[in-house]
């Protein structure tokens, strides 16, 4: 039962009406729904950020886990550059993302992410056969005038700069890996590819996986390392 | 993008055991420097840039730094007539492909956020749409392709570079 003397020595009205009842920080929503106009898919099979702030504020995360909400959203960061109150809600989506059971997650991303923890790569492409792709696409352009002797460099110690790739560049975008090369060769830059682990992206941002993204980050701080190299370019 | 963010969370002395680059830094060097020279007179009609949510507003919000301008100074050395995509900077629309919403089933979905793209890209008069960015380059490629629209090519930003430079 209520005490009230004691009550009154110690809740003043502010502790009984506090001015900002924060818990998390989707609490701070004013349900103002400008995140929601600023996000360019509001209404597409029923993606609305508005309604994924408070679902999470309501505390419905299995309902939003169990939807396919988490995996519309493409993280573009819109709604939360619009949003007045600051909250951060690309990281909310991601969160979702990463409370999804592993085998629920929809299409290649997870498949890409352990063929990578396994392999290197997301294409889970053999070292021998990288290199084979690779130099094939180099010997090409070592006979395009301007480009004599043009060689990739596999695993240079000491090279002033670490080159990653996009997996699409060695599946079916061979024609794209020449731009690069092109440019560090007239640049005379000093630089390295790795024949192991060359994967440049890192699908654990996509799949919400903090564990896998940590592990494909790491693969490059130990090139870094292992190489001497001095210099990195972001592979993304 | 996620790389770096990576490096901030898990690894943050490699900043000071390492030097780290992105794709602008290294163009605007090689440029400047005159490690690199570029023609001009190579490239001539419209191109159009669209900035991606990772290099941009993305990576405002998380480095404190977006890069708007760095791109922008590259296509001014590379050609003579280029346009912004309206709205562009930290208000560019997405092209719908991103978040890894390229490798979900949800195709019907992508192609319809791409739309708004789609109509940035018709307003803008462009010939030659310029990212630098390889989920943005598939998909609007797609996009341009589901829309009949595949006289409008589609180019990395060093592969503008790289096809113009000038060899002796």
């Amino acid at each position: 039962m209520l005490n009230f003397q004691e009550n009154k020595l110690t809740q003043t009205i502010k502790d009984k009406a506090p001015l900002r009842p924060i818990e998390s920080i989707p609490d701070l929503c004013l349900s103002c729904g400008t995140c929601s106009a600023g996000c360019p898919i509001t209404g597409i099979s029923g993606f609305d950020p508005r309604k994924i702030v408070r679902m999470v504020l309501e505390g419905s995360d299995q309902e939003l886990i169990d939807s396919p909400l988490p995996w519309l959203c493409t993280m573009c960061g819109k709604c939360e550059h619009a949003c007045p109150m600051g909250i951060n809600i690309v990281n909310i989506i991601r969160t979702a993302r990463g409370m999804v059971d592993r085998d629920k997650v929809p299409g290649m991303i997870h498949k890409g992410v352990e063929l990578d923890l396994e392999t290197g790569n997301n294409l889970g492409l053999p070292a021998e056969d990288f290199k084979f792709i690779i130099e094939d696409v180099a010997g090409e352009l070592a006979e395009t005038p301007g480009f004599e002797d043009f060689q990739v460099p596999f695993d240079k110690q000491g090279a002033n700069l670490l080159h990653t790739l996009h997996n699409k560049l060695v599946n079916t975008q061979n024609e794209d890996l020449v731009h690069w090369w092109k440019i560090f060769y007239k640049a005379k830059e000093d630089w390295t590819i790795p024949s192991v682990n060359w994967e440049g992206v890192n699908w654990g941002l996509f799949s919400g996986d903090d564990d896998a993204m940590k592990v494909f980050v790491g693969r490059i701080v130990d090139h870094m390392e292992r190489l001497e190299i001095k210099n990195l370019m972001y592979p993304e | 993008m996620a790389t770096r963010f990576g490096l901030q969370k898990w690894f943050p002395d490699f900043f000071d055991r390492f030097g780290a680059f992105t794709v602008f830094d290294l163009l605007v060097d090689y440029i400047k420097s005159g490690r690199i020279q570029v023609d001009k007179t190579k490239i001539t009609g419209r191109i159009a840039y669209h900035d991606p949510c990772n290099y941009g507003r993305k990576s405002e919000e998380l480095f404190g730094h977006g890069f708007f301008d760095e791109p922008r100074w590259v296509l001014d050395q590379c050609v003579s007539d280029w346009v912004d995509l309206n709205p562009n900077r930290a208000n560019q629309y997405c092209c719908g492909g991103g978040g890894g919403t390229l490798l979900t089933p949800y195709k019907n979905e992508r192609l319809t956020y791409g739309l708004k793209k789609i109509q940035q890209i018709r307003r803008s008069g462009a010939g030659m749409i310029v990212l630098p960015c390889h989920s943005c380059h598939s998909q609007i490629r797609t996009l341009l392709a589901e829309n009949g629209m595949t006289e409008i090519a589609v180019k990395y930003l060093w592969e503008l570079v790289a096809d113009i430079l000038v060899i002796d």
